[in-house]
């Protein structure tokens, strides 16, 4: 197993700046531009969601042909996961990302937020897991 | 201020971030995982002192892997595998274990610490091309009026940012590992979780504007 070198240092902090600022540009850290999407008044970020969906589908298709990228299955965790994460965003308006992006931005509260990603990501590694069950693997891995 | 980009401004960029990601790193884009690894920052001491004594005798591995195999499927079974493929005079499967190379790579957690602090570094650089670089304390007069402020402001980022983590973990992703990477690629799971959780957070924010 390799361990990882300078160049994971260097991509990671490039895509994680752009991203960060993309989506501060975009509106995402925004919780009236989010809530008011969740209220389908300004479906302007359903448009940009749907557009970045498609753009990534054209391009996995035409560059990825060959390719086998691990999928992502189904388990019991799948659907009451999601729910949890879609109340907790319309609360704080953050996704794992966003909340990030807020605190950049100057928004404190988005500390409380931070605080509250990492104990329900303890919580759930250290104390729900084992007892799931659920094979629901690690993002991105 | 600034207004926000247009939509396939921001679009664009989203893409071509998700699929750049992909192929500098050969990872697919996933913030929630980052938050795994940091958050477990002790496993992978673990993993680092395993994977060493692995480097070192790499016939370990092979030993490891071999009882791995026969746990799964059983001494007589493997048996019979290894003397079918002796009597057809073929060459093994796997001519000689590539050792520590075979294993997928792994991203250390630092890096995804760095990555965490990439996304900071990014609303900072946002916040100032807007030019609406400020501290705040509180989430806007919309949030506000929603749920809010002083100690009730505290229990709902809380509790929406412990929602956020534990659901994301439970549910194995979450905006960009399940809604960019994976609906995009038309995985079923993903597309059963995006539907989930912008499902709930319409149904969520509804019902607090309709009580509110």
């Amino acid at each position: 197993m390799q361990n990882s070198t300078i160049q994971d240092y260097f991509f990671y902090t490039v895509f994680g700046v752009a991203m960060g600022v993309t989506l501060s540009l975009g509106g995402f850290a925004d919780f009236e531009q989010v809530n008011s999407l969740f209220l389908l008044q300004d479906i302007t970020l359903l448009l940009v969601f749907a557009g970045a969906v498609s753009l990534c589908m054209l391009g996995f298709v035409t560059l990825c042909r060959k390719r086998k990228i691990a999928k992502k299955t189904y388990n019991g965790g799948t659907i009451p996961g999601s729910i949890m994460f879609g109340i907790g965003w319309a609360m704080t308006g953050a996704c794992p990302s966003i909340a990030l992006v807020q605190l950049g931005e100057g928004k404190l509260g988005a500390l409380v937020t931070i605080f509250g990603i990492v104990t329900g990501v303890w919580v759930y590694r250290t104390i729900a897991a084992p007892s799931f069950q659920l094979d629901t693997g690690v993002c991105g891995e | 201020m600034t207004a926000y980009l247009p939509w396939w401004v921001t679009a664009i960029s989203l893409a071509v971030i998700t699929l750049g990601f992909y192929f500098a790193n050969d990872k697919t884009l996933g913030v929630s995982g980052s938050w795994t690894r940091v958050v477990q920052w002790k496993n992978d001491k673990v993993l680092d002192e395993e994977s060493a004594s692995f480097i070192k005798r790499p016939k370990l591995f092979e030993d490891a892997l071999m009882a791995a195999t026969i746990a799964e499927f059983g001494q007589d079974e493997v048996t019979r595998f290894l003397e079918s493929r002796h009597q057809l005079d073929q060459k093994p499967a796997v001519d000689r274990v590539q050792a520590p190379g075979a294993i997928a790579r792994r991203i250390h957690w630092t890096v995804h610490l760095v990555f965490l602090c990439a996304l900071i570094l990014g609303g900072v650089i946002g916040a100032m091309i807007r030019g609406d670089i400020g501290i705040q304390m509180n989430m806007g007069s919309v949030h506000a009026g929603l749920f809010g402020t002083g100690f009730a402001f505290f229990i709902t980022m809380f509790v929406g940012g412990a929602l956020v983590g534990f659901g994301t973990q439970l549910a194995g992703g979450c905006t960009s590992g399940h809604g960019l990477s994976g609906v995009s690629r038309l995985v079923p799971a993903s597309l059963i979780a995006t539907m989930s959780f912008f499902g709930a957070a319409i149904i969520f924010s509804m019902a607090i504007q309709y009580l509110t």
